[in-house]
């Protein structure tokens, strides 16, 4: 570790050239493994519009592609806050103050939209 | 006691990242851009809620839905593409992490071309939109996507606008390695912009 | 350098990475040396301190506008059939002092005392990006001054300061005053953002040695909830004001009833907003009360942990109660329920603070000072205004109380009783740290009996009116419905609150010219338990220095006094011991800046085009952009600034210096002093 150089790009970078880091950062080839990772979901996604009618997510009238839509968006989400900005390899109050800020909007826009009856079908 | 991260004191050796004095060992900038894209959460939040509780039109004659327009190919490969630009993005930042300033230079450059072309898709998804005769003042709905998105796209360009100037800056040489958080601030807002997108598609295009 | 590199051809293969201090500036972009003339100094300034006198001055130049709008309501309220305001008149004088007060008064003077002293408190040279410091405060600055524009320009909003939806649109207001509160109060809220931001990196990043979390004052502890309170609130009310903005100028149709524009949304929209809002306006005078109650009891906070912790469960809770201004908007019983249910929760931990602060008086060697009058009038009054509050939760009695004077009474005794009395005794307390000489006490305690006279005449009828059934939002009442007499005593109040207010501006100035010939009052005149009280008054530029290493809470008063075992207090050493001289010279400091004002005022421009004409939208643009990249691009020093010092081109100030070794003396190699 000691004679290693930033520059090596078979090894991971050393948390002693970052900033808040906790943990060495990844190897570019790992970057490219999580993209193809996500270009896979984004496919499912895709996949859900052009075949509507496959059964894991054509259940329960709309509420099958609804909740297969929005998982698939959270680990899209959470893929990319954890792997791209390093919130997995950073000291964890980053992850801590921006998730404050992504669960209160939640929380509040839900809100909204229960008292507005935005989750009941047709106009509102 | 402030630089205790030089690791290898060969002549070749990249200058090490100066550690931080700072409480939480993050630099100020690096931290500051964390807290404001948290709050951003708050602004793109207020405008996906107004989308969903306006997605219907009240009255057909006004002109079409949202959904009636909607080129889901077409976004889906836009939306591949802002999703690549997180790669590069983050190949950027690694890139200067490592000091190889001629990549990093190449992956900027290749971040702000995929964000040109997200922003060109979009725009020509508008002008197809508005022919169709979805234009803003058509219906609520319309107001509300074209906000959303408006907001968005504005965000991917001044996204791509940095992007140009730390370039710029690099090849006059102001760049050097220990100013890597400028970048990776950069690619911070980068990736937020790109995560919204992530939203906005499952929540805007997909969802019925 | 790591690699090496090939021979550079093309653009793309130029080497970088060379070292910043070759930068050769342009004129332009060359950073204003250290100036002479005094108004330079304070427009360019990127010092916190300086930053924060300046938004106090603000602060209290927009209360006399917004204090001669409340007097132009209650004169025209005086008696039945005013005519003293029309109508139309009436709505834009009341929507501007609501918007007045709120914005650009109780916020900035928030932002003042936070900005002044809260890097004090943590030991800290600046805030964590100076720069924009200096830009949040002429942001605010110009956003302030361009929604008062309004009145040269047509008339000022008229749709009340929480402007709801369709009225505020351009069928009910089709004059351009609400155009310019939109576009000011979005500017402002640029203001607050960015000086959230800062404020908050500041806390978390910028403490001295020894400072954790749980050894800061209460202030900046309540300072940092108010910034994180402002930082997700802020954008909630941008967003609901880009929609108004549209809808008024582009015809889009969010607030469009024809098109199925909910007016509902706009409500949810800013009172998701809104009740964070009152909770930063408080929160920040309940910290400078926390400072100032243990100081004149000669005791500590009463349960330090309890009053943090609650100052963030109010923070917290702050955003579940939101719809408690909407019980009769038709939201449904659920909705009411849930929201009611939550409004009675939150008077929890603002009752767990009366408790505390009220056990730190008891018992303690109480000394009736002008800021300690101000702090117990903080605590009565906002009990008082808590009750009331309390009653509005109860969503069946708020029927009959919402819309009518029992809330306006309500909202003023929290704001103006609580918030502003503990701003006036914040003042009054750190005057002297601020200015280096005292405000006259005799005037002090009239200001302050005077005050508290004209408070309680002005609102305290202001509940029997509400019961009585007076609507608000009202220019005028018939007579007969006896609200006569209440009116009346009210107008009187109101004339009396603005004579304490004109007594305390006259204390300012007589204070002033009276301290040529008195002493300075020296580091510490109050015999306080802060660590700011151990610098000199007036504050050098630099703050500390050397930069202290705190041990525990109230550190500064441990240095001053130890506690016997038999529980009794003796001063082990004197003032002159323990406080920093001041003399220091050579601290690097951050260099001044044009950019911020630059860039504040390049934005009305841009607002003014957008009302009148979009070339002067383009004109502003430019002067923004041109200022962010002279901003980004101007070296970090002035020439001939640099010190030789290292400093980090990103970070404000200077790096923190060692432990302050020359005053951690023991109490026991000291000699014991018994105190009286």
């Amino acid at each position: 570790m000691e004679t290693q150089t930033a520059d090596d790009r078979s090894q991971t970078i050393s948390t002693g050239f970052l900033d808040g880091a906790r943990k060495n950062y990844p190897r570019e080839v790992q970057y490219v493994i999580v993209a193809l990772a996500l270009a896979a979901i984004t496919g499912l996604e895709i996949a859900t519009y052009a075949a509507p009618g496959f059964p894991l997510w054509n259940w329960g009238e709309k509420a099958g592609l609804v909740s297969f839509l929005l998982l698939l968006m959270a680990i899209k989400f959470w893929t990319v806050a954890y792997f791209f900005m390093h919130l997995r390899f950073d000291k964890p109050i980053l992850t801590r103050l921006f998730y404050s800020g992504v669960i209160l909007a939640i929380g509040v826009y839900v809100a909204v939209m229960a008292t507005l009856h935005g989750f009941r079908a047709g106009q509102h | 006691m402030a630089d205790t991260a030089v690791v290898d004191h060969d002549a070749g050796a990249p200058h090490a990242h100066i550690e931080h004095d700072t409480n939480t060992g993050i630099s100020n900038t690096k931290l500051g851009m964390w807290i404001f894209l948290a709050s951003e959460c708050l602004l793109f939040g207020g405008l996906i809620t107004t989308y969903l509780l306006y997605k219907t039109p009240i009255s057909v004659e006004q002109g079409p839905a949202p959904h009636q327009v909607y080129d889901i190919p077409f976004t889906s490969v836009s939306s591949f593409v802002l999703l690549m630009s997180s790669l590069t993005m983050v190949l950027a930042v690694a890139a200067i992490e490592r000091g190889d300033h001629h990549r990093v230079r190449t992956w900027l450059v290749a971040t702000a071309l995929l964000g040109a072309t997200f922003i060109a898709g979009q725009i020509y998804e508008f002008t197809v939109f508005v022919g169709e005769g979805m234009g803003y003042t058509t219906s609520r709905s319309s107001s509300a996507f074209y906000t959303l998105t408006g907001f968005h796209g504005v965000h991917v360009t001044v996204g791509i606008i940095m992007l140009v100037s730390l370039v710029l800056l690099s090849m006059r040489g102001k760049l050097p390695e220990h100013r890597s958080e400028t970048v990776e601030t950069v690619g911070l807002y980068w990736h937020f912009v790109d995560v919204v997108w992530i939203v906005i598609f499952a929540v805007v295009y997909l969802i019925p | 350098m790591a690699l090496v590199e090939p021979t550079p051809s093309g653009p793309l293969a130029l080497p970088s990475g060379g070292d910043t201090s070759d930068f050769k500036p342009l004129g332009v972009f060359a950073r204003p040396v250290d100036p002479k003339r005094s108004w330079r100094k304070w427009l360019f300034t990127v010092d916190h301190k300086k930053i924060g006198i300046m938004y106090g001055t603000a602060a209290m130049f927009f209360f006399l506008i917004g204090g001669s709008e409340a007097l132009l309501i209650r004169a025209q309220l005086w008696a039945p059939r005013g005519k003293l305001l029309s109508a139309e008149l009436y709505n834009q004088v009341f929507t501007m002092h609501g918007t007045t007060m709120v914005f650009l008064v109780v916020m900035p003077i928030g932002a003042a005392f936070a900005n002044y002293l809260m890097p004090l408190q943590i030991g800290a040279r600046d805030v964590a990006f100076p720069r924009i410091n200096a830009f949040s405060f002429w942001c605010f600055l110009s956003g302030g001054l361009f929604l008062n524009s309004s009145w040269l320009f047509g008339g000022g909003a008229d749709g009340g300061w929480f402007m709801y939806a369709p009225n505020s649109g351009v069928i009910f207001s089709p004059g351009h005053g609400i155009d310019f509160w939109n576009l000011g109060l979005i500017i402002t809220g640029i203001a607050s953002l960015t000086g959230a931001v800062n404020l908050i990196v500041t806390v978390l990043n910028m403490r001295c040695p020894g400072m954790t979390l749980m050894r800061m004052p209460v202030f900046t502890w309540m300072t940092l909830v108010t910034q994180f309170l402002l930082l997700f609130a802020i954008p909630v009310l941008t967003a609901a004001q880009f929609l108004l903005m549209f809808d008024r100028l582009f015809d889009a149709n969010f607030f469009n009833v024809k098109n199925g524009g909910n007016p509902l949304l706009w409500e949810h929209l800013f009172w998701i907003f809104g009740h964070p809002e009152v909770y930063l306006m408080i929160l920040p005078a309940f910290g400078l009360v926390s400072e100032m109650l243990p100081v004149f009891s000669r005791k500590p906070i009463f349960g330090y942990p309890f009053i943090v912790f609650s100052g963030v469960a109010i923070g917290f809770m702050g955003w579940g109660v939101w719809a408690h201004h909407m019980f009769v908007s038709g939201i449904g019983p659920i909705s009411v329920t849930t929201f009611s249910l939550t409004t009675m929760f939150i008077a929890v931990p603002t009752g767990v603070k009366i408790l505390n602060w009220t056990a730190t008086m008891w018992g303690g060697k109480l000394k009736f000072s002008t800021p300690m009058l101000f702090s117990i009038g903080l605590v009565t009054m906002f009990t008082i205004g808590g009750l009331s509050g309390v009653t509005h939760a109860v969503a069946p009695a708020d029927t009959q109380q919402t819309d009518t004077y029992y809330i306006v009474a309500h909202f003023h005794y929290v704001l103006f009783g609580g918030a502003f009395l503990g701003f006036m005794g914040g003042m009054y307390f750190y005057w002297p740290k601020l200015f280096g000489h005292m405000l006259n006490e005799t005037l002090g305690k009239t200001n302050f009996w005077l005050m508290l006279l004209g408070f309680n005449l002005t609102f305290g009828p202001m509940h029997i009116l509400g019961l009585q059934g007076m609507s608000r939002r009202i220019y005028t009442y018939d007579a007969g419905y006896g609200f006569e007499l209440w009116n009346k005593v009210a107008t009187i109040g109101a004339f009396t609150l603005a004579s304490s207010v004109a007594l305390f501006l006259f204390n300012v100035f007589y204070s002033r010219a009276k301290a040529k010939h008195l002493p300075n009052p020296g580091p510490d005149p109050w015999d306080a338990r802060t660590i700011e009280w151990m610098i000199p008054s007036p504050v050098p530029e630099y703050n500390y220095d050397p930069i202290p290493t705190v041990t525990r809470v109230d550190d500064f008063w441990y240095r001053k006094y130890a506690e016997t075992p038999d529980h009794r207090l003796v001063r082990t050493h004197t003032i002159e011991e323990v406080a920093q001289t001041g003399d220091s010279t050579g601290v690097h400091l951050p260099s001044p800046s044009y950019w911020p004002i630059v860039l504040a005022f390049g934005l009305p421009i841009i607002a003014y085009g957008l009302i009148y004409s979009l070339w002067l939208c383009a004109v502003g643009g430019v002067v923004v952009v041109a200022a962010i990249y002279g901003w980004a691009l101007e070296p970090p020093d002035a020439p001939g600034g640099d010190h030789g010092e290292h400093h980090e081109p990103d970070a404000g100030g200077e790096l923190p210096a060692d432990a302050d070794a020359s005053t951690s003396a023991s109490a026991d190699e000291k000699e014991v002093e018994t105190v009286g």
